[in-house]
């Protein structure tokens, strides 16, 4: 089950699949940007409602976006539900009870900032959705991240699936030596875990011996200027994409900051 | 020389799988409908190549995988009723990587962690850990801390953790991987021992040689069904279901099966046995 969900990506032939992935890293940032510049729950709300659409045109399957959305949701739940209890300025007060005052606009910033939370986590799924792992390393490494953070990151992308299957036998293994990891209160669940987390950590630190030995004897860091087997091309459709990017940016900033208009 | 499954007494099984079935959440069906009967005291080689469902059967006997469908019955009630805990104390269950298992910082409290779980009184840990030492023959290396030590060793330490629970039946998978002949051959005598005590054994693994001179029952597993269900001579003269496994026979037996036309008989399965038949066909003519 982890397997399955850990890489996020889905092959398909959509716009968003063949937009290069440095144009979708520097979208999901701007659409994260006005995320927080946008004040205006409407807005926000417009905003979320642009994020669905694209996932919806990433042709995200339901199940993904469902999955997608549940962590997301708590948060946002929490965030409405916790807001007013801490903020109880302004009027008019709807209840009090002792120090405790509940007031509207303390629950309208509330549920605020739940979309805004909503919008900048969900956000980043129309770039994990649509882009292979690695084509997100070769983009960092295009935009300038070095090559070995890049490898790295490509790695852990790579081994998380790996560790997830590793994680499950070890807990076989160790529920085979009568190990009942939800037994017990807090103390002593946490404590069952150190029969998983240390074997996982040891494995863990042999293959990654291993893996750094492989990578050696496949001449790995032989010559700084090393070639690649894909590179990345912008196409006009790239640079279009951009270029709506930086309006749908710059005007509200324009907006707000020059013009102080509120939004 | 053993007689067909079904014809066991009840008594006498301790395992009993009826129609099982298992499906992996992905959708991959990984076992179609086994019928397997094992005794007290067995020792049984389950055989097969990468895939042919070996090892998921191996997890279906102590409960670590329910069934999907049919039945898996040990001791008498079926493992769909019982928690893998409870189990552990009857099916034990040594992994194919010791690294999965070990974590404490001496062989000793390796050893002690599973009897502890089953909340056995400190007398009877330390008397089944004692025992389970010296089964692994393990005296020497009881305060030393098992992620240091080498991989034959740790792979006993890890089977002693699992013998310390004091199972009836101790299933492992593939113990000798890994192993130079010198530690495989010492770790299968001390299982052999441990059959003799009336342990029933259970071996998931490539290494026909080990199987050879070792199981009394060997089961050819392929694509998640039991092709056969034998003693060794019976698997290592049907070449055909070998090959259809992708499993060959121990080098002896390959070398009885060329030396065929010459009279020596093909189900030959040690040394021993393949000298004595040199010796009467040499002295004959």
């Amino acid at each position: 089950m982890m397997g399955g969900f850990i890489d996020l990506y889905t092959e398909a032939d959509t716009f968003l699949h063949r937009m290069d992935p440095r144009v979708k890293i520097v979208a999901v940032l701007f659409l994260s940007l006005l995320a927080f510049i946008l004040t205006n729950l409407t807005l926000l709300l417009a905003l979320l409602v642009l994020i669905f659409v694209l996932l919806f045109l990433a042709r995200a399957t339901i199940t993904r976006t469902v999955f997608a959305l549940k962590f997301v949701l708590r948060f946002m739940v929490l965030i409405v539900v916790l807001w007013p209890i801490f903020d109880p300025t302004g009027t008019p007060v709807l209840a009090s009870l002792g120090p405790l005052k509940i007031t509207e606009p303390a629950i309208w910033r509330g549920v605020t900032s739940a979309v805004r939370v909503g919008c900048l986590a969900t956000v980043w799924y129309i770039l994990m959705f649509t882009t292979s792992q690695r084509d997100l390393v070769r983009a960092l490494v295009k935009i300038g991240v070095r090559f070995d953070f890049g490898l790295t990151l490509a790695i852990s992308l790579r081994f998380l699936p790996t560790f997830g299957a590793l994680i499950d036998s070890i807990k076989d293994a160790q529920r085979a030596r009568g190990l009942e990891l939800s037994k017990g209160g807090l103390l002593k669940r946490s404590r069952n875990y150190v029969a998983v987390l240390v074997p996982t950590i040891v494995s863990a630190l042999r293959t990654a011996d291993t893996l750094s030995l492989a990578l050696q004897s496949r001449a790995y860091g032989a010559r700084a200027d090393r070639t690649y087997l894909r590179d990345l091309n912008m196409r006009s459709s790239d640079y279009a994409t951009l270029a709506v990017l930086v309006a749908l940016l710059v005007l509200p900033i324009l907006a707000k900051f020059v013009m102080n208009v509120a939004i | 020389m053993i007689p067909s499954a079904h014809g066991i007494p009840q008594e006498e099984k301790i395992i009993s799988t009826r129609n099982l079935k298992f499906t992996y959440e992905g959708g991959v069906q990984a076992l179609h409908g086994l019928n397997l009967d094992i005794r007290h005291g067995d020792y049984v080689a389950i055989v097969g190549g990468n895939g042919s469902g070996k090892t998921t059967l191996a997890k279906t006997l102590n409960g670590l995988l329910k069934p999907t469908s049919g039945t898996v019955v040990v001791n008498g009630r079926p493992t769909s009723e019982q928690k893998v805990a409870a189990l552990a104390k009857v099916v034990g269950y040594a992994f194919q990587n010791p690294d999965h298992q070990l974590f404490c910082s001496s062989v000793e409290d390796e050893v002690r962690f599973g009897p502890q779980n089953l909340g056995y009184s400190e007398q009877e840990v330390r008397q089944k850990v004692e025992r389970a030492i010296e089964a692994m023959n393990l005296d020497k290396l009881r305060s030393v801390a098992p992620l240091s030590l080498r991989l034959g060793e740790r792979r006993r330490v890890s089977i002693a953790s699992v013998i310390a629970m004091d199972p009836q039946v101790l299933i492992l998978d593939e113990p000798t991987t890994g192993l130079d002949s010198g530690e495989s051959l010492e770790l299968m005598d001390r299982l052999k021992r441990l059959n003799g005590e009336g342990k029933t054994i259970i071996l998931i693994t490539h290494d026909m040689k080990v199987v050879a001179e070792h199981a009394r029952r060997v089961i050819v597993m392929a694509n998640g069904r039991m092709i056969l269900d034998s003693d060794c001579r019976g698997v290592f003269s049907d070449l055909a279901i070998l090959g259809e496994s992708s499993l060959e026979p121990p080098p002896v037996t390959k070398l009885a099966h060329r030396l065929a036309k010459h009279g020596i008989s093909p189900d030959v399965v040690s040394a021993e046995e393949l000298v004595v038949q040199l010796m009467k066909s040499g002295g004959g003519g």
